[in-house]
């Protein structure tokens, strides 16, 4: 019956006008939205003011990579690529491995209200925003705060820590807060995959007299590995926005400030401080796009080594 | 897991653990939400001297008081709950249509659409250029750059596509036989069984608007445009750097900037607090599905 209608475009095309309709109002939006905004990247090689309009961007006199250069060459660079890396694979190495840890927790504990419980509790924060998180850790973790209080009136340390405004501190501070955040959320992914592995294997292992331990070495590590694989594509596609949960700028912005700004300073934030705070937008395109080029590489890179190695990517 | 042998002594070992580790994973992502909450119930100068862990010590409705008279929290939560209601309708519907057109396999043209789409889920021109489109348009300190931009959400077109896919192509070409049109269709047949995912949807855009602060630290500048998140931004911002000047705002009620702002945080965190566990069920399949197939 279907079948008929391939092939006989026009006529098919017609009979289908209000679907094409609303699929065509859907590409027109993003052609405005994401497309027309990808042309403007054009400025990021044009001595481009946003007092010349929109169109300005398209007529500006072409400068070439002057701002590549003049951002190459500026003091910030070494430490903004060095952040943005260093916290990026902090991420990844420390809070990858979580959720699947977490997963193969909870896929062992009994059903019952206990494992509900942790679960629901676990994806809590990952709905809460980065601002009521970073509220949080205020309250917790600023020099009067809580654990700071608490550690003091144990006598576990003499004067205050500060995990807000010690750089030396910020890196692990985004990457546990990150932990706290999305553990739970990710779990979800890797506890489905684990439900999905066959039983029997788990009852032959047992009568075999594999361990608890063994039967998790393997038979649910290797059974998920697609899973993780995907996964693990998906994080390493946006290492630089901060992996899973996406999250580098928005703790850089809401955790940064004066006093740990050499730690958490991120071409990220650079770039909104050049560019809509400093007004600097085609200098701040140009930083943007350097950021942009490296992720779109290692996008193709670990798609590539994950088609070789594990024989499943994305695209 | 299995009930019909004996527990080993290795049994009892990891189920402690597990139970332990549980146990303190509960406590440590519960307790700093609790903490916020008993500290939005107690006097702000009081509570500034610490020592508070698990009942307010000096009990007050004043931090809310305080919240609900201030005439910029007030217009922040109307902004902020009428841009997640307008941006929340118009955002699903528009996903969900173009969602559900695409998932006809024979769509003239289904596969340079498609590509468009991958296109912009993967690439996009960043925020400079994005910010002069919004200038050009006219979008920049207006009440419309909460609803117009991110009114197509890309992945959950994909989500759609594959859950739309799955629904049986008879009960729509029975319902076109008895003469009802395209948005009739979409509207008496496939919404009412498409709930698992309009839910999910719901849920995802809804919560990312209510605790959307960028789009109003980087688009908009009018004080009576401000949304409750970047209002509670601006607090912790302000008092991140020292305690004094949190204890600056003190007033007559014995609230400061700072207390005032936990009650922000929890009418700010409430609302999804009451809401998420209920749509559990929805949004583990949502997540499963955009993962596996996605």
């Amino acid at each position: 019956m279907r079948r008929r209608k391939v092939g006989q475009h026009k006529s098919g095309f017609r009979k289908q006008l209000p679907l094409q309709l609303f699929v065509l109002a859907g590409i027109l939006y993003l052609s405005v939205f994401n497309i027309i905004p990808m042309a403007g990247l054009v400025m990021g090689f044009k001595d481009y003011k946003i007092t010349d309009g929109w169109l300005g961007i398209f007529t500006a006199p072409w400068v070439g990579l002057k701002f590549f250069r003049e951002f190459v060459t500026d003091f910030q660079f070494p430490v903004l690529v060095r952040n943005t890396v260093g916290i990026s694979l902090c991420k990844l190495i420390f809070t990858f491995p979580l959720p699947i840890a977490f997963a193969v927790m909870l896929s062992d504990m009994r059903r019952g209200w206990f494992r509900k419980l942790t679960q629901t509790a676990s994806y809590l924060p990952h709905f809460i925003s980065w601002v009521i998180i970073s509220g949080i850790s205020y309250q917790f973790l600023s020099s009067s705060g809580i654990l700071n209080r608490f550690l003091l009136a144990l006598h576990v340390i003499k004067k205050p820590i500060g995990f807000l405004t010690d750089a030396g501190m910020y890196w692990g501070l985004a990457t546990v807060l990150d932990m706290w955040k999305e553990t739970g959320w990710w779990a979800i992914v890797f506890l489905a995959a684990i439900m999905g592995i066959n039983m029997e294997m788990y009852e032959s292992a047992i009568l075999d007299g594999a361990s608890r331990l063994q039967r998790v070495r393997y038979i649910t590590l290797p059974s998920i590995k697609p899973t993780i694989v995907t996964v693990l594509i998906l994080a390493l596609g946006n290492l630089f926005g901060g992996g899973l949960g996406g999250s580098n700028f928005e703790q850089s912005y809401l955790l940064g400030n004066a006093m740990n700004s050499e730690a958490s300073g991120i071409i990220q934030t650079y770039v909104y401080d050049v560019g809509l705070a400093n007004g600097r937008y085609a200098y701040a395109a140009a930083v943007g796009m350097v950021q942009s080029v490296i992720s779109l590489i290692f996008v193709f890179v670990s798609n590539a080594a994950a088609k070789r190695t594990a024989g499943s990517s994305l695209f | 897991m299995k009930r019909w042998l004996k527990k080993s002594a290795e049994d009892k070992i990891l189920d402690t653990i597990n139970y332990i580790f549980c146990a303190v994973l509960i406590f440590v992502t519960v307790y700093p939400f609790y903490y916020i909450f008993i500290i939005s119930l107690n006097e702000g100068l009081d509570a500034s001297f610490g020592g508070i862990y698990w009942f307010p010590r000096k009990f007050t409705l004043g931090n809310y008081r305080d919240f609900f008279s201030d005439i910029k929290w007030l217009r922040g939560l109307g902004i902020s709950v009428s841009a997640t209601a307008l941006g929340t309708l118009v955002s699903v519907l528009f996903t969900v249509l173009v969602a559900y057109a695409l998932s006809f396999r024979e769509l003239v043209h289904r596969k340079l659409y498609m590509t468009i789409i991958i296109v912009c889920m993967y690439f996009s021109g960043g925020i400079i250029p994005y910010y002069a489109l919004l200038k050009a348009l006219g979008l920049i300190n207006h009440y419309l750059v909460y609803i117009i931009p991110g009114a197509l959400n890309i992945f959950f077109i994909l989500i759609g596509i594959t859950f739309f896919e799955d629904i049986p192509g008879s009960l729509r070409e029975s319902a076109m036989m008895d003469g009802a049109g395209e948005l009739k269709v979409f509207s008496r047949i496939i919404l009412p069984i498409s709930k698992p995912f309009l839910a999910t949807c719901i849920l995802f855009i809804g919560v990312g608007k209510w605790n959307n602060w960028y789009d109003c630290t980087f688009f908009v500048q009018s004080k009576a445009l401000r949304n409750l998140a970047y209002l509670m931004m601006q607090v912790i911002n302000s008092t991140q750097v020292s305690a004094t000047s949190a204890m600056a705002g003190a007033s007559s009620s014995n609230t400061t900037t700072l207390s005032v702002q936990t009650a922000a945080m929890v009418v700010a965190a409430l609302p999804i607090l009451c809401i998420y566990p209920f749509l559990q069920k929805y949004f583990v399949t949502g997540m499963m599905v955009g993962s596996v197939k996605g």
